[in-house]
């Protein structure tokens, strides 16, 4: 087994991702948390990074940058992205859709201006987030009434994204109010018992 | 073979690096272009996020434009030879994505005075910064006549050439001082089908 090394900040963000892939697998890694406000980043790590951010990943010390392309290699070697050529793409599709939300919430998550960031989050949340969860539902239930998983017929990277955004969504069923079958998804994933071990445990950060 | 048909607008856009992947591995597909006013029309609703490309195979269909380029990718081989080969084009491809978001939030900027500022950054510290990024990778791969991965064509190198063809438009010379993307793009630009193709693929806008 290669060994793992995974560098973020100490925070879900970018590299959450990963971290759920690593624990739903049973795959041990190096959870590598760097404190900027001791310098941490940039310090010695930026030299490494090929884009010059965070997270990274380094596989017996080759390093991989790219939140999703990490993501996604991993999904890989552990046998969590389809199981078909075909199925990998959807689960890349369900993947990008998760980006897509992320980028409209960090869209008005760092506005300074609070006028601003309450109309921008209003919309989001009044418009933007339910049309993008529309769409998710009615996926979900195009594969077995939804009662299973995105993908195919098991637990995939794409159900841990979903996971993922009911975090990044403030970890409550709230936004997921009129999408029953992702809020149960969801939570099924959730419940899972490597990935149920992992949220007892993990640390609580405010990103 | 199955049956491919990429649906999007007359536009190169975001369906212009399914179309060179296409193109490169000398695959037929429907090119099938929807006009504007023509849009959302009765298509949207075969789309699964209501957006466009879509690609169906065989009637199936696969929405948002990376997934379906990386699909073509390793189906035409054209992704890399294993799955660290293939993590590095993702890479690479995710950070063509990257620039394109930078610029998009030019694009968006309404105020006058915040868009010239914000594409001065953009033109003189973000673009050569991260180009700067993607040169380095070339230049470590230690050939002048080289590919971002593995030593042979990939759909990495095809992203390259679709984001030539849009900051070639919007921030013309910006590889001027990139010697190894600018050749790249320009040998890959040069191979017999992928030549073909940028003289036959409708001359449009953007």
């Amino acid at each position: 087994m290669p060994s793992y090394k995974l560098v973020y900040f100490n925070g879900r963000g970018r590299a959450e991702l990963s971290r759920l892939i690593f624990k739903a697998a049973g795959v041990p890694f190096e959870d590598v948390r760097l404190d900027s406000s001791k310098g941490e980043w940039p310090g010695e790590w930026k030299a490494k990074a090929p884009f010059g951010q965070l997270p990274l990943l380094f596989v017996d010390g080759k390093v991989l940058a790219q939140s999703k392309a990490v993501a996604r290699y991993l999904a890989k070697e552990f046998n969590l992205a389809g199981k078909t050529s075909w199925e990998q793409a959807r689960c890349d599709m369900f993947i990008d859709e998760f980006e897509d939300i992320g980028a409209e919430v960090y869209k008005f998550a760092f506005e300074k201006d609070e006028a601003k960031k309450a109309e921008l989050s209003g919309k989001f949340n009044s418009e933007t987030l339910p049309r993008h969860l529309g769409y998710l539902e009615a996926l979900l239930k195009e594969n077995n009434g939804g009662k299973g998983y995105f993908v195919g017929d098991s637990l995939t990277w794409a159900g841990l994204g979903i996971a993922n955004v009911y975090d990044l969504l403030g970890g409550t069923d709230a936004p997921f109010a009129k999408f029953p079958l992702l809020l149960a998804l969801a939570k099924r994933v959730r419940e899972n018992p490597k990935v149920a071990e992992y949220l007892k445990t993990r640390a609580q950060t405010p990103f | 073979m199955p049956t491919y048909k990429l649906v999007y607008f007359n536009m190169r856009g975001r369906a212009e690096f399914a179309r060179l992947i296409f193109a490169a591995a000398g695959v037929p597909y429907e090119d099938s272009r929807i006009e504007m006013n023509g849009w959302p029309g009765e298509y949207k609703d075969h789309c699964p996020f209501g957006q466009l490309p879509v690609l169906e195979v065989d009637g199936k269909v696969l929405a948002q434009s990376i997934a379906i380029a990386r699909y073509l990718a390793k189906e035409f081989n054209l992704a890399g030879k294993n799955n660290w080969e293939q993590a590095l084009t993702d890479m690479i491809v995710d950070e063509f994505t990257d620039i394109m978001a930078e610029m998009k939030s030019l694009w968006f900027e309404d105020d006058p005075e915040k868009k010239e500022a914000l594409t001065q950054k953009f033109n003189t510290e973000t673009l050569p910064r991260l180009l700067g990024y993607l040169e380095a990778i070339l230049k470590q791969n230690g050939s002048d006549e080289g590919f971002f991965v593995g030593g042979s064509l990939t759909w990495a190198d095809l992203g390259l050439v679709s984001i030539n063809d849009l900051l070639s438009v919007a921030c013309p010379g910006s590889f001027n001082n990139f010697p190894l993307l600018a050749g790249l793009i320009k040998r890959v630009r040069e191979t017999p089908r992928v030549a073909e193709w940028i003289a036959k693929r409708p001359n449009t806008p953007r």
